[in-house]
């Protein structure tokens, strides 16, 4: 066990879910054709001006709201320059000075605890374009070129490489939920570069910062720390000194991998960017946008527990945000939502799954689901018989009653009839009958088998039990 | 017969009668042109368009009064499918996929792009001599500069070639090139027309304007150009107006301002003296003239060039050699690639400028001088709303000398903002400002006077400036009986 303190930081970028760029009208796309989706503006071409796609604005304002940020309402955009043929301009179009949000939060459990993980600021800025290398050559796509990007710095808060995961997928699953990105860190969609440094008392300085780019995956984040402390470690025990430096995750040798070493004072001659006018965001504009924000994880978390939905299901269902989305429909009404959550995340889904649809290309609907659940709670479908006819349910419009009739599959529910079988099948199986009364639990599971074979499954097993044992009993 | 030394509403009519196509307006001025070749006002001929295009404007119908008119373009707006060079070695191989929002407006009244015009390399410099290309020379003496950076098109009006050219405008690029060639040049308000296009040297002053042989045709030309472009966020929500309206409504006690350091010891005395008859003139019309103090504006050079160069190194960093332009071939690697293509690229002034600009901009530098220069730069603008609360105008000479010559040396890096010292006010504000010919000097040279207006009055402008020009009636064709045809 190390006998130091790590800090750790964390900069992520996500690429915002937009149809167009930030400053220009080209489409913002995924696995496109290299360089097809560019115009001139994206080619930093000479004379070509940046406009202002108002839907990053507002999907800067949604982040800066679910990471509860302070907004600023006068901001601008500045210029970084640097030379690197990533960026067609030769300076990337950022905000440096003045951060659409800062001051907020992101609250992570951690081990039955909740901490709060500081966000210094988030900010708005143009992607640069992606590079291959060929051999001697360096393949240049634009595509990427001008995606809007909202970067979201964490003050050095964290402790832990646990910390540092939960924190990723709480702000996965917040982006995700606001509609802001996509985050697929695969898709480079989302991309998250952590910084970590040690120092032996909490009363110390921090100690030298070392930045870890390059992680493909959340799980490599947390290798990528841990492989980093285990580093640091080493070299302070061993009495040397930490250089300022960028390494990169490799995930072949399973550790990270010096990119280069800092030179002091990178001189990116920020000022602010004369063809973007400041941007000034009026309340209503913040209002308006707010009122746009879905429920959130959280929020929907508590609701579902408070509805009486089980802890797994309720996990399950906020993983799906579709599903979840479609549950939120009926959280208003009284109805059985632990049957409701059932019915989602099992014969539903599996449904959905084989036929890759989403629920919404269904004719399933709340008043629909509705009248599901009340028919599986008052025993008039059993889910054997619902598994038959899910098809119908979820592909046409009629309603789930007539479709049972039409089908002939309507449910046993007269007690009398269950019983008529019942005491059939007892005087068909005397040799089970002894058994169960000289205390065999497996033959009562047996009887039970040969009544619900007998009403190919259109009885309510638990109420055959009750008459099975009752029966059995007398 | 000379069809284009007529007024554009004559030709407007001539063109409507079918007495005259376009073509033969088309190859009037090609012939111009290449009988002032020596005057080196164009970069690239669009010789063969232009004729394309008059044709097919035969079967048009003559819907506007610029319909099939010539008209030459300062070669840092871009032309799409037309060489756009900026006067650099960096671009003279570049031609355009795409069009200047105000190359798209003038097309759309049918006009005709008869070439592109020579100016500064980049925009930078105030006698064109900076140009990839040569030296444009002044129509009125050709071993004296036509001015910059905007020479071109002021050479190439001066001369009659044709009758009406877009040039733009940092710091003085249309309005001082117009006053040593002696025709009329207006900068618009910043956010008048739209930038897009325009290859930018200093993103927060350059602006697109109008350079014409008098003051009706130049409005009538702004009209054409200016409105609102979602391509541009810095442009204004303004649409067009009739920018004529004004003009011939009488002056009387209407008030002008003239700043006590326009009017100093910096300014040549003839030029001062015909400054003074023009201000009778206008006294005599019922003008009340005071002068006044005006703070910062003997430091508005310095502010200007902490600002453009600042911008300006910004810029001119997409020329690397990747995209567009000129390479330089077989480099060591990215680095060798950018250093050699900059190096070769680029002339001295643009040079000079882009390290000033990253010196400027670097580290600490950027509190000490750029953003402090911001600051005063809104101190000027209210400085300058202070005087419009109270004059209409504000005058004064639009150079402090006449054109000099040609091989004047340019071993003095301030020189070239030092010939601008008058006008680059109006660039600091955003302020419309025009020039407007008031006589010549000794030697024969033409002499300009400046009007500034406040924000979007370039109407008032014009007002004042073609009450000017009726007054003095000069002849300001260079060639006078030179060429009689």
């Amino acid at each position: 066990m190390s006998n130091y303190i790590p800090t750790i930081g964390v900069e992520v970028h996500v690429e915002l879910k937009t149809k167009t760029k930030i400053f220009s009208p080209s489409t913002n796309g995924y696995g496109e054709m290299a360089n097809s989706l560019t115009n001139e503006i994206d080619l930093g071409y000479p004379g070509t001006l940046p406009r202002l796609n108002e839907e990053v604005i507002n999907l800067g304002i949604k982040a800066a709201t679910i990471l509860n940020c302070k907004i600023r309402k006068v901001m601008h955009f500045d210029r970084k320059n640097y030379f690197y043929p990533d960026i067609s301009k030769n300076y990337q179009i950022t905000q440096n000075r003045t951060p659409i949000g800062y001051d907020g939060y992101v609250e992570i459990e951690i081990d039955g605890e909740k901490k709060k993980v500081e966000i210094e600021e988030i900010h708005i800025e143009e992607d640069t374009c992606k590079s291959a290398h060929r051999g001697e050559k360096t393949l240049l796509d634009f595509n990427r070129a001008g995606v809007p990007l909202i970067e979201i710095v964490t003050k050095p808060c964290m402790t832990s490489s646990k910390e540092a995961k939960l924190y990723l997928e709480k702000l996965r699953e917040l982006l995700t939920y606001g509609d802001i990105s996509d985050c697929k860190i695969e898709e480079g969609s989302m991309r998250a570069e952590p910084n970590v440094s040690l120092r032996k008392n909490e009363s110390d300085p921090f100690g030298t910062k070392v930045e870890i780019k390059n992680i493909g995956s959340i799980s490599n984040v947390v290798a990528g720390i841990e492989k980093e402390i285990e580093r640091q470690t080493k070299l302070y025990d061993k009495g040397e000194k930490i250089v300022p430096q960028t390494r990169r995750y490799d995930d072949k040798i399973g550790d990270t991998v010096l990119m280069r070493v800092k030179e002091t004072g990178n001189d990116y001659r920020y000022f602010p960017e004369p063809d973007i006018p400041f941007v000034v965001l009026t309340d209503e504009q913040i209002e308006e946008v707010q009122k746009t924000i879905p429920m959130l994880p959280d929020e929907r978390r508590k609701k579902y527990l408070e509805l009486g939905v089980s802890e797994t299901n309720t996990k399950k269902l906020i993983q799906n945000r579709n599903l979840s989305d479609f549950f939120n429909t009926i959280i208003d009404e009284k109805t059985n939502h632990q049957i409701a959550s059932n019915l989602l995340l099992g014969d539903i889904s599996a449904y959905l799954n084989k036929n890759e649809k989403t629920i919404d290309e269904t004719t399933l609907n709340k008043e629909r689901i509705l009248e599901l659940i009340k028919l599986m709670e008052g025993n008039k479908l059993s889910s054997k018989n619902l598994k038959e006819i899910l098809d119908s349910i979820l592909e046409t419009n009629s309603k789930i009653e007539e479709i049972i009739k039409e089908k002939g599959i309507q449910n046993i529910t007269d007690d009398n009839k269950i019983i008529e079988i019942v005491k059939k099948i007892i005087n068909e199986n005397e040799e089970s009958v002894t058994d169960y009364k000289n205390g065999h639990d497996r033959a009562i599971k047996y009887l039970m088998g040969q009544v619900m074979k007998e009403t190919k499954g259109t009885i309510n097993p638990k109420i055959a039990m009750e008459i099975l044992k009752e029966e059995l009993d007398k | 017969m000379k069809y284009l030394n007529l007024s554009i509403k004559e030709i407007n009519k001539l063109l409507k009668d079918k007495k005259i196509k376009p073509i033969d307006l088309v190859n009037e001025a090609i012939e111009n042109i290449e009988k002032h070749k020596e005057y080196n006002a164009y970069i690239t001929l669009n010789k063969e368009e232009a004729i394309k295009k008059a044709k097919e404007l035969e079967d048009k119908e003559v819907d506007n009064l610029f319909f099939g008119i010539p008209i030459a373009i300062k070669d840092n707006i871009i032309t799409k499918n037309l060489r756009t060079t900026c006067a650099s070695h960096m671009l003279d191989n570049f031609i355009p996929p795409y069009n200047a929002t105000v190359i798209e407006k003038i097309k759309e009244k049918n006009m005709i792009i008869i070439g592109k015009t020579n100016m500064d390399e980049f925009a930078m410099g105030s006698s064109s001599r900076t140009s990839y290309f040569g030296p444009p020379k002044n129509p009125w003496n050709k071993n004296k500069i036509s001015g910059g950076t905007s020479g071109g098109s002021a050479t190439t009006i001066a001369s009659r070639d044709l009758p009406i050219a877009l040039g733009s405008d940092t710091g003085g690029s249309i309005r001082q090139p117009s006053a040593y060639t002696g025709i009329v040049g207006l900068k618009p308000t910043y956010g008048r027309v739209s930038r897009y296009g325009l290859v930018a040297y200093a993103s927060s002053f350059d602006q697109i304007g109008p350079m014409t042989r008098n003051v009706y045709e130049n409005a009538l030309l702004l009209e054409t150009i200016v409105g609102h472009d979602e391509k541009d966020l810095t442009s204004s929500k303004r649409e067009t107006e009739d920018f004529t309206r004004l003009i011939g409504k009488d002056i009387k006690n209407m008030k002008i301002a003239i700043p006590k350091f326009f009017v100093s010891d910096i300014v040549d005395k003839e030029i001062i003296e015909k400054i003074n008859q023009t201000i009778e003139i206008l006294k005599k019309n019922g003008a009340i003239v005071d002068y006044v103090d005006m703070k910062y504006i003997e430091n508005t050079v310095t502010l200007y060039q902490i600002i453009a160069m600042g911008e300006a190194s910004s810029n001119l960093a997409r020329y690397d050699g990747i995209r567009y332009g000129f390479s330089y071939e077989n480099p060591k690697d990215i680095n060798d690639l950018y250093l050699k293509t900059r190096k070769e690229g680029f002339g001295e002034e643009v040079k000079q400028r882009i390290m000033v600009g990253s010196y400027i901009l670097s580290g600490e530098n950027a509190k000490i001088y750029y953003n402090k220069a911001l600051s005063i730069r809104d101190d000027i603008k209210k400085e300058f709303s202070r005087i419009f609360e109270n004059y209409d105008w504000i005058i004064g000479p639009t150079t402090t000398t006449t054109a000099y010559n040609l091989d004047d040396p340019m071993d003095d890096p301030s020189k070239a903002f030092m010939d601008d010292v008058l006008v680059i006010p109006a660039n600091l504000a955003g302020l419309p400002g025009i020039n407007i010919p008031i006589g010549f000097d000794k030697s024969n040279m033409p002499i300009g006077m400046h009007i500034i207006g406040n924000s979007f009055e370039e109407a008032k402008i014009y007002q004042l400036a073609s009450l000017i020009e009726k007054e003095l009636k000069l002849d300001l064709n260079p060639w006078k009986g030179e060429e009689n045809e």
